[in-house]
């Protein structure tokens, strides 16, 4: 497995992880849970912008395993 | 044959007439109540018998009747609105046990002996006098302690332990039928919950209760008990896909040699890190 497709399959749980948080985020009746939800989906996000960018590099640099 | 009519009739009235009058004399457990309120329960009731079997004059009886549903009312009324009143009436509670020693004096005030405070300790789970700092007689005559610090059940305060805020869980199916009212309450709406019911695979048929707790997760319980469904394992699920996320970005922050992607693993895998312990309370329970 390469680099590339690695990265490939956090940033996949990380993206699934995210659905679930706002999933959390609107259902959550407590208002406190709610805004802890919102906060965790608001950093997960730049989690997955981070390490898309960083995918995209590795793609470049590795052209051959893209896609896998 | 004209009495025993006459008695049906007594009967019936009263029956609804006293059943209106205890309604009116307020909410209150048997347990709560004072001798004095269970004495005017007893004349009340006594008195009504009487009346009901003919046994004494209508007037009178209804005069009697009158007098102890409007006092006990008016009693009531006067404790509510007046602290001085208050204790005329009900009594001031009594402090049997104060810095971990029993005051012998309002023992025998309240008419206890050593025996049954101990008895009524024990009761509250309090075997040891050792452990009691404070014990108070109600007016009611329960005895509430108030055990030592060092003997007190340990909080999750105590332990410097975070938890979750939870709210009271909503029942929104029971006996089969689902129940709207709770349902809106939490916002939600009859095709949310059947969305549920497929996820799981069950029919609304097939469920003897469901309950909504305060994250929105449904908890299900069939009347086969025999069929085995998943219960509700999101939240570890999710707190394992964010670990295991976490641990992923901290090896490919070792493994990489760009210094720069490097940093931005490495920062990342902080910042999930942190992530993970703020929600560890309300995944985690």
């Amino acid at each position: 497995m390469t680099v590339a497709s690695q990265v490939k399959q956090t940033l996949a749980s990380l993206k699934g992880a995210r659905g679930t948080l706002r999933v959390y985020s609107t259902q959550a009746r407590d208002d406190e849970t709610r805004s802890v939800f919102t906060d965790a989906l608001e950093e997960t996000n730049i989690i997955i912008e981070d390490l898309g960018k960083r995918l995209q590099t590795l793609e470049f640099e590795e052209p051959q395993y893209k896609g896998n | 044959m004209q009495e025993s009519a006459q008695i049906l009739l007594k009967s019936i009235s009263l029956f609804f007439l006293v059943w209106a009058a205890i309604r009116l004399m307020g909410k209150r457990n048997m347990s709560q109540m004072t001798p004095f309120n269970f004495v005017s329960y007893i004349v009340i009731g006594i008195v009504t018998s009487l009346i009901s079997l003919n046994l004494i004059n209508l007037i009178y009886g209804f005069i009697a009747l009158l007098v102890w549903v409007a006092f006990s009312i008016a009693l009531d009324y006067l404790s509510i609105k007046s602290k001085v009143m208050h204790e005329l009436i009900n009594g001031k509670e009594a402090v049997l046990i104060k810095h971990g020693k029993i005051m012998e004096e309002n023992l025998m005030s309240v008419r206890m002996t050593g025996e049954d405070l101990l008895a009524q300790l024990r009761s509250k789970n309090a075997f040891n006098m050792a452990d009691v700092e404070f014990a108070v007689m109600e007016t009611n005559g329960t005895i509430n302690p108030y055990l030592k610090s060092d003997k007190k059940p340990i909080t999750p305060h105590d332990l410097g332990i975070k938890v979750a805020p939870q709210a009271e869980p909503q029942t929104v199916v029971l006996d089969g039928n689902m129940l709207e009212e709770p349902l809106a309450s939490l916002g939600l709406n009859p095709q949310w919950l059947s969305t549920e019911f497929d996820k799981m695979g069950v029919s609304l048929e097939n469920v003897f209760l469901g309950q909504v707790d305060s994250s929105g997760d449904l908890y299900v319980d069939l009347f086969d008990d025999g069929v085995e469904l998943p219960q509700p394992k999101v939240k570890e699920m999710l707190y394992a896909t964010l670990e295991k996320s976490q641990a992923d970005l901290a090896t490919f922050a070792l493994q990489t040699e760009d210094t720069n992607a490097k940093a931005m693993y490495s920062k990342n895998s902080q910042r999930l890190e942190d992530l993970l312990n703020k929600l560890r309370p309300y995944l985690l329970h």
